[in-house]
């Protein structure tokens, strides 16, 4: 069983282990609690935190799908203006957290909003509130989440529109098909592990979605939670809920996973990298197709952008109201020490599973992959359930003193949660880079008397330097949207862009959350421009 | 106590992925600097016998030795990074992030100063042909290239023993006996004891001092190339060769024997037999004579034109079917369904008999 017995494993299984911890504490609490909670939450909340994520599930994945895949088809397959341009703007949608996307749609839409500031000055007075829109509640939060959700789903379908061979297209021509129906009968088919594995992580993370759906009052299952836990402090109720959220993530994390298995298929083809010419667009097609991509970029990227910069502009007093510097530095610390840890703790458990090729090992890093998908709230405080049980059941009982206060309200808890939550970004992305390094690259290294630590310092980690930065990328990008673990987890004071941003939109102050948030999507948005090349894939070969 | 032998396997049962592949190896190198070639059918264990050696599969049963020193047994198993051997894979393992240039030379690091003959990068580079391709990355190479570079990469480690997994399978078919005949002077010169695999027989028969036969999870046959060739001990050996067919015979005499299409056939025995015994006898192509003015007339079934020489195939009153070789420049060619005749008496060097 532990035949590859080295230094490699033990360190990968104890990494694997300790990333499991959260996710078997929200899985054994349920299990302990013999209370009348169950009947008492089927009777109350269940039902509609159960419906109203379903609806909001469904919907951001039709909007998602129809959006994502149909500017990654425009962009793949046809030239027309700023096509390029579209090609990676798109993906700056992830710059704007779904939180920020609510804020700037109602700051936009309400009453004496920008809307009607707009109109006044266009028009003159007039009671324009009654006849402009209002985005709120679960339509607002569909919106907010589409538009910055859907990137998932466009740079998976062009990615996978990119690489489709070129006989597939060529086959849909011979055959006669027109551009419509080799696109449903040919590119969509093939493209479809590629497009289901985007919209799983959207559903992921909309299942997940926390400040959104919190802004506009929905109560989903994320919420619950959150609310059960500082509304009532109640941690056993919060538990409960989390295990449900979980097991419908879980089933998505499957589903995921197996069409993860099918798209590595067409991918590693050398013939379907071939880059296929595109066509060219003229007149009313050309326009529409412009007219599309852009309309996306404008509403997922300027519209919120624009708001922001607006707000900041109009109210500057805000802009000397917050420690910019500060808010800052504690973003680079954050990012800093988190990226650190991920990638140094990644790397040993990939190398570990490589060398020790353990099916236990592998088993436990494929479980411990799976923080991701759990939502932060739960992670949050699953960690806080750890962390309390811990130190009642184990620490007192060597007569030490308690222990909570260096893991909750600590940069270290911090930390951990972050690094447990995106443990799979890091330990994914170390993976694939991994994948294109033929075992016997390693048994050549052995063979040429490299010894195994020589073969991970002088070949693996050359070979992997760009993935690493890319992933650093990754995650800096995730941490400095985050909002539930660093609301929940944030020592006393200390504060990041997305905290103050949400403090000031629940105090309902909007447009104090503008300079936060406007600073928060510039650097998001810097760090995907740079990143941009490794994102959409195109420097593949 | 230590080994006389350079290298030698004991009684080895090799595993690939916990599957049995090729059971009871036993066989020895006597000496430094000979190359052994190990020939059989895709998929039967040659690989997985060679990365046993180097060290990357581990044995349950026997042991393997180089230089006198215990490498591989139950107990035992030296890490392949401490064992001097060189394996050049067949697919491609070359550092994917570094130029072949750089991935030669990192093979040139492992025995620096260590080795009286010294092989420098220009000897290699211009053996083996890949001065051109030295600043490129292996993605931008073919695999006949890449199997190259690889090669050139464990050549320049002067390893105690050389592994070569099919190198020259991805090489063009024009250029692979140029290289063939450079790397064995190269081998030769710098006594560079090798274990060759390959499914190429010519190429087994030409490089190699010694060949091994494996076929159905054993290794059937380890002898010099010619015996291997002439003296096929079995029939399994026999059809893997593709040496000829076997037709049955019976023992006349010391020298002779007799076929009931053929009538008498002469020549040396490699194997006793006695008198009046029924044998199967191993008839291959060249073993018959043309003759149009014989009495031993056979149907022509096919024919095929193979550059250099004709292949008959003929039909016996019994119905079976004979190949017989014929030089592509002799004057008279059949057609099918015409007579052709065999010379008699009927004599043959070696007979081999099972």
């Amino acid at each position: 069983m532990f035949k590859n017995f080295n230094i490699w494993f033990v360190i990968s299984i104890i990494i694997s282990s300790f990333v499991l911890i959260p996710i078997l504490t929200v899985f054994s609490s349920f299990f302990d609690d013999t209370s009348e909670y169950y009947e008492l939450l089927k009777n109350t909340f269940l039902i509609e935190y159960i419906f109203n994520s379903s609806v909001l599930l469904f919907s951001v994945l039709v909007l998602t799908f129809l959006i994502g895949t149909g500017s990654a088809y425009l962009v793949s397959f046809y030239e027309f203006p700023l096509s390029n341009f579209f090609k990676w703007a798109l993906i700056l949608s992830f710059a704007v957290p779904p939180y920020i996307y609510a804020y700037s749609l109602t700051a936009f839409f309400e009453n004496y909003g920008t809307a009607y500031a707009i109109l006044k000055n266009l028009f003159g007075d007039g009671n324009y509130n009654q006849s402009i829109p209002k985005f709120d509640g679960m339509f607002g939060a569909i919106l907010s989440i589409t538009f910055s959700l859907y990137a998932y789903v466009y740079i998976l379908a062009r990615a996978s529109f990119l690489y489709q061979s070129q006989n597939l297209i060529d086959l849909g021509k011979n055959l006669g098909f027109s551009k419509f129906k080799s696109f449903y009968k040919i590119i969509l088919p093939s493209a479809r592990p590629a497009i289901v594995a985007g919209l799983s992580l959207v559903a992921m993370e909309t299942l997940a979605e926390f400040g959104a759906v919190d802004f506009f009052s929905i109560n989903t299952l994320t919420t619950g939670i959150y609310n059960s836990w500082i509304a009532f402090d109640d941690l056993a109720f919060a538990n409960r809920l989390s295990f449900f959220l979980l097991l419908f993530i879980f089933a998505l994390f499957i589903l995921e996973n197996l069409s993860r298995k099918n798209a590595k298929y067409h991918f590693n083809t050398r013939e379907g990298l071939k880059q296929k010419e595109k066509l060219k667009l003229y007149g009313t097609k050309s326009y529409l197709a412009f007219m599309f991509c852009f309309i996306i970029f404008f509403l997922s990227f300027l519209f919120p952008l624009s708001q922001m910069l607006y707000w900041t502009i109009k109210f500057p007093e805000n802009f000397f109201d917050i420690k910019i510097f500060e808010l800052l530095m504690n973003t680079i610390y954050l990012v800093t020490i988190s990226s650190f840890i991920l990638i140094s703790f990644s790397l040993i458990s990939n190398y570990g599973n490589r060398v020790s090729k353990n099916k236990i090992l592998n088993t436990l890093s494929t479980l411990s992959i799976s923080g991701y998908a759990i939502p932060g709230v739960i992670l949050a405080i699953a960690f806080i359930t750890f962390i309390a049980w811990f130190d009642e059941s184990v620490i007192k009982s060597f007569g030490i003193l308690s222990i909570k206060k260096i893991f909750i309200g600590s940069i270290l808890g911090l930390v951990i949660v972050y690094f447990v939550r995106f443990y799979s970004l890091a330990f994914n992305g170390i993976k694939s880079g991994y994948e294109k390094i033929n075992i016997s690259v390693d048994e050549s290294s052995y063979l040429l008397g490299y010894s195994k630590r020589k073969t991970f310092m002088n070949i693996h980690i050359p070979f992997l330097r760009n993935s690493l930065l890319f992933i650093v990328i990754l995650i800096s990008l995730e941490i400095i949207r985050e909002l539930p673990i660093t609301l929940i987890l944030r020592p006393f004071n200390f504060e990041t862009f997305a905290t103050t941003a949400y403090i000031s939109a629940s105090e309902d102050l909007l447009e104090a959350a503008a300079v936060p948030s406007l600073f928060l999507i510039l650097i998001a948005a810097f760090f995907i421009i740079i990143s941009s090349k490794y994102i959409l894939r195109d420097n593949e070969k | 106590m230590k080994n006389k032998n350079f290298f030698e396997i004991k009684n080895v049962d090799f595993y690939a992925g916990g599957n049995p592949k090729v059971k009871n190896v036993s066989f020895s190198i006597e000496n430094e600097g000979d190359i052994i070639c190990l020939l059989g059918p895709s998929g039967i264990g040659k690989t997985t016998i060679l990365r046993t050696i180097a060290g990357l599969e581990k044995i349950n049963d026997g042991s393997i030795s180089l230089n006198g020193n215990l490498i591989s047994s139950k107990e035992i198993n030296v890490e392949p990074e401490d064992r001097n051997i060189s394996l050049a894979f067949q697919d491609n393992s070359l550092f994917p992030h570094y130029s072949v240039e750089k991935n030669i030379l990192l093979g040139a690091e492992r025995n620096k100063g260590k080795k009286d003959k010294k092989l420098n990068l220009k000897e290699i580079v211009d053996l083996l042909d890949i001065f051109n391709i030295l600043n490129k990355y292996p993605h931008q190479i073919s695999a006949g290239e890449a199997q190259r570079a690889s090669l050139a990469r464990s050549l320049i480690t002067q390893p105690d023993l050389l592994l070569l997994d099919e190198p020259l399978s991805n090489v063009d078919q024009s250029f692979k006996e140029e290289i063939q005949v450079r790397l064995k002077k190269i081998l030769n010169k710098l006594k560079i004891t090798t274990i060759i695999v390959t499914h190429d027989s010519y190429e087994a028969f030409y490089l190699g001092t010694k060949c091994g036969i494996i076929l159905d999870q054993q290794l059937k046959q380890f002898d010099d190339p010619y015996k291997v060739y002439h003296f096929p001990n079995s029939v399994e050996v026999v059809n893997f060769l593709n040496r000829g067919i076997l037709i049955p015979a019976k023992v006349t005499g010391k020298n002779t024997l007799e076929n009931w299409d053929l009538g008498t056939i002469e020549g040396n025995f490699i194997k006793e037999y006695p008198k009046g015994a029924n044998v199967q006898l191993l008839l291959q192509p060249e073993d018959l004579e043309h003759d149009d003015k014989s009495n031993l007339k056979l149907e022509v079934v096919d024919r095929k034109f193979r550059g250099t020489n004709f292949i008959y195939t003929l039909k016996t009153p019994s119905n079976t079917l004979i190949p017989v070789f014929v030089h592509s420049h002799h004057i008279h060619q059949h057609e099918v369904d015409e007579k052709f005749g065999i010379k008699r008496p009927i004599h043959i060097d070696h007979i081999v008999c099972f």
